[in-house]
């Protein structure tokens, strides 16, 4: 290659990631600005300095990084009588840039949360590694409670954003027949939100780390290492950017609908994630309230989580009155997921949606009355463990409507056994366990036991990893096609499924046997006796993290070189297959004709677009 | 009754035959050593128990399904166009919401009660805990005795468990494995919890007689334990008399 060619090569990447390097310009003169007015108001008040610094330089940062990396150009210099241009146009450069198409938003959550996701699962490997054995191996106590801190806060953000602001943002839009979302310049910003939150966890420990788990926990978060402080300001930054997530998709859903798209004729999936947004922005100021107050109490000193005053028990109300509802922004567009691909490969209707639908939406309002079942062990007044622990059992007439669906669908259907069809399988048998299991922690005697053991490790991990994540790896096989323009690799898919399920469950289902023994949670160290289950978790947890593998080489290799996917490999009905692999900048070349998404079997129903279904992979089941 | 009803209604059976066989008295938990410890034991048994039938019941659907309703070959034919079964919905809501009512919430009713009968009863010793990082302090006001990271009582007496922890600490949380109590210690608050111990014993024989600190507290966390003996009325007289001399020096 000559010596040009390769000059010529840099300026095009230079060229491509130039909103990127003018945002961290920006990003540090705001950084300059901000520490500078700390430094000058600790020295007036004679304060303590670094906190203040840390806080205010991050703050002025933030907005240096958002202005630099394409907002000024695209939005705000309206606001001061200029004219906004956003930029649009194909290459590499677009995910670098402040762009507004949904499609591209949506593939630049999904790339940056694979990653966060893939990062944090190493995190886990090394908690196992030194849980491997009783007694200190490989971290110091410290070190072990930052990487389960951050291990856990970043799991909590790839968990509650891959799917509102990954498939939603790619596909949402497009199942409804609509050419982008409601508010594409705050969808755009509730994106580049998202960089900084992973730089300052990234940085935490170059801050002396923070110790006090995901839930942020007063008093312990207020007198820890000031990494602690880059955990809030994180954590505030991220619940911005979900609450202005949630504002777009309820907007998006009932403004955006195509003409025809009635509310009966929504597909699952964007009912799910309608109820999810509205929990999204109804529910995420709460714990902006809690983390804001921790930052004062940390800066100035308020006194709100000790005595005399304060008390730490009214964050922990806060807290879960966001993140109990949280939970169910995590698993409502699951749900989606796995019943609409459910239903296109059994190629049957979706059994029982309306009482689908109205289970989400009860699920929505019964998700904010069940925070306090986190707060069994809290020294609350006992009177209030009866109700919220009947409110909690309640929950579970509407989850098992969602079961029925999934049963009723697959019954009697024509099962097309693809990778995002056992990934969705898979979820059923993993939810179930988890929803289960999630039955002793409603109930108030055997909670009191299992509480803070790796018995609720274990739960919450079979809800959102084997439910969560096994939906979003179904959806990334599923909607691959679609989103990349090319098929994946579907022997690679089924190495990784079969791998993943296996190993998965393996490592868990130890975590209820040393949880119910007597471990608890969040600890370095643990009764020599349970070594043995442990090392035991611990090679399973390494085999689970192999077989990953294939599914980083078959993304990576078929995305740059795997073979053109047609418009709709999977003769599915819902409109985004309706338009080519990957669609055209506002979606659809015609408009779309709106038909019932569920509409197999029905010999009247409009035929769909698309080649032969025979071509697909799975065709050899 | 169609053939396929009838194949997974056997398959449910045997699985949950078989389901119980390995579930019942498969003994997760450490010996129960106290009266409060047999409440929540016989109600983990019990969810134990009637989670089974639940999960074999979803699990014999699925595993049936995948094997008989998945398509041969490259077909390309659709399934029946079925959108929903009134019968199959009411049967559905009514069996969730009976299994609801009956085997989680009215169990869970009843043993929150008769795990709270002893808490309006007169204890029969008063021990205020203390959790601050990283260590336990036991205070017996009665006996004028306070020890560090070691909790003595008599075994068969209901004892109250008074905890707090220091205005300037971080929360902690009061738990002994072996009697299953837990409750947090929080700066400028009282908590309590009760146990009535069934038999003696002490943590050199066995890890579960200890108090384990159970809420996230930092750096030591994991390390935050005491041990525990229970002993015998008379044994805990002397050992407090002892241990009061000692401390009146």
């Amino acid at each position: 290659m000559g010596e040009g060619a390769r000059q010529g090569r840099g300026t095009v990447a230079m060229a491509a990631i130039f909103p990127v390097l003018r945002g961290l310009l920006f990003a540090g003169v705001g950084l300059g600005i901000g520490a500078g007015l700390a430094v000058l108001f600790t020295n007036l008040t004679g304060r303590p300095a670094k906190e203040p610094v840390i806080a205010l330089g991050y703050v002025f940062a933030l907005i240096g990084w958002l202005l630099g990396v394409g907002m000024w150009d695209s939005w705000a210099k309206e606001w001061f009588g200029g004219k906004a241009h956003i930029q649009h146009g194909g290459g590499v450069g677009r995910y670098f840039r402040f762009t507004t198409d949904h499609k591209v938003i949506g593939i630049q959550y999904l790339v940056t949360m694979v990653v966060l996701f893939l990062l944090a699962g190493i995190g886990a490997l090394v908690m196992r590694v030194e849980l491997a054995d009783a007694g200190q191996n490989l971290l110091s106590p410290g070190d072990y409670n930052t990487a389960m801190s951050l291990h856990g806060i970043i799991m909590i953000a790839v968990a509650v954003a891959t799917i509102i602001g990954g498939f939603a943002n790619f596909t949402l839009p497009i199942m409804i027949g609509a050419n982008d979302v409601a508010f594409p310049r705050i969808n755009a910003l509730s994106y580049w939100i998202v960089p900084p939150v992973a730089v300052l966890l990234v940085l935490t420990p170059v801050f002396g780390g923070f110790d006090n788990g995901w839930t942020g926990y007063p008093p312990l978060s207020v007198v820890n290492a000031p990494g602690a402080l880059l955990f809030l300001l994180a954590f505030l930054t991220f619940g911005l950017s979900s609450i202005l997530g949630g504002i777009n998709f309820v907007a998006t859903v009932i403004t955006l609908r195509a003409p025809g798209m009635t509310w009966s004729r929504l597909p699952i999936f964007v009912w799910a994630v309608f109820a999810a947004a509205l929990i999204s922005f109804i529910a995420t100021q709460w714990v902006a309230y809690a983390l804001l107050m921790v930052i004062l109490q940390r800066i100035f000193g308020m006194p709100f989580f000790n005595p005399p005053g304060g008390n730490a028990v009214m964050y922990e109300h806060i807290f879960w009155f966001y993140s109990h509802p949280a939970v169910y922004i995590m698993i409502l567009p699951a749900f989606g997921i796995f019943l609409e691909i459910l239903s296109h490969f059994s190629r049957k209707p979706l059994f029982a949606y309306k009482w689908v639908v109205r289970a989400f939406l009860l699920i929505v309002v019964m998700s904010f009355v069940v925070w306090a079942h986190h707060l069994f062990t809290s020294g609350m007044n006992s009177r209030i463990h009866l109700p919220f622990m009947v409110l909690t059992e309640l929950i579970s007439i509407p989850t098992g409507v969602v079961f029925l669906s999934a049963l009723g669908t697959i019954w009697r259907g024509r099962m097309w056994l693809t990778t995002p069809m056992l990934f969705a399988l898979a979820m059923v048998f993993n939810f179930l366990i988890g929803g289960l299991t999630g039955l002793f922690l409603a109930d108030v005697p055997t909670d009191i036991q299992l509480q803070d053991t790796y018995f609720v490790v274990a739960h919450f991990h079979y809800t959102i990893m084997g439910g969560e994540i096994f939906a979003i790896m179904a959806a990334i096989y599923y909607w691959f096609p679609k989103i990349t323009g090319r098929m994946y690799n579907e022997t690679l898919g089924r190495v990784h499924f079969v791998g993943m399920t296996l190993f998965y469950n393996v490592t868990s289902i130890a975590m209820f046997v040393v949880g119910t023994a007597g471990m608890n949670r969040r600890v370095a160290d643990y009764p020599a006796d349970l070594s043995g289950t442990n090392l035991f978790i611990t090679v399973a947890s390494f085999l689970l993290a192999a077989s990953f593998l294939p599914f980083v080489y078959n993304m990576v290799a078929s995305w740059t070189r795997g073979p053109k996917a047609a418009a709709n490999p999977w003769g599915a009905r819902t409109l985004e297959w309706q338009t080519s692999s990957p669609p055209p900048l506002e979606n659809f070349e015609h408009p779309p004709v709106i038909d019932d998404p569920y509409g197999y079997g029905s010999p009247a129903r409009q035929p769909v677009a698309g080649p032969a279904y025979g071509a697909a992979p799975g065709s050899g089941d | 009754m169609n053939r396929d009803t009838i194949t997974v209604a056997a398959l449910w059976a045997v699985l949950t035959v078989i389901g119980e066989a390995l579930v019942i008295g498969i003994g997760l938990f450490p010996a129960p050593l106290a009266e409060e410890a047999k409440i929540v034991d016989e109600a983990f048994e019990h969810l134990v128990i009637l989670g089974v039938p639940v999960f074999t019941f979803v699990v014999s659907v699925l595993v049936y399904a995948v094997i008989r309703f998945r398509r041969r070959g490259a077909e390309l034919e659709d399934g029946p166009p079925v959108r929903t079964h009134g019968k199959w919905v009411a049967f559905w809501f009514a069996w969730t919401t009976a299994l609801t009512v009956a085997v989680i919430i009215h169990p869970g009713v009843t043993g929150l009660r008769s795990l709270t009968a002893s808490h309006g009863e007169d204890p029969d010793l008063l021990v205020k805990v203390t959790g601050q990082r990283w260590l336990w302090t036991f205070e017996y006001p009665e006996q004028n005795v306070t020890t560090i990271n070691e909790l003595v009582i008599p075994v068969d007496k209901l004892v109250r468990f008074e905890v707090t922890a220091p205005d300037r600490d971080v929360l902690h949380s009061f738990w002994i494995p072996a009697f299953r109590i837990k409750i947090d210690a929080v700066p400028g608050l009282v908590t309590h919890t009760y146990a009535r111990a069934t038999r003696v014993g002490a943590f050199e024989e066995d890890v579960d007689y200890r108090v384990q600190c159970a809420e996230l507290c930092g750096l030591a966390h994991g390390k935050m334990a005491a041990t525990l003996s229970v002993v015998s009325q008379e044994e805990f007289e002397q050992w407090a008399k002892g241990r009061a001399r000692v401390e009146a020096r």
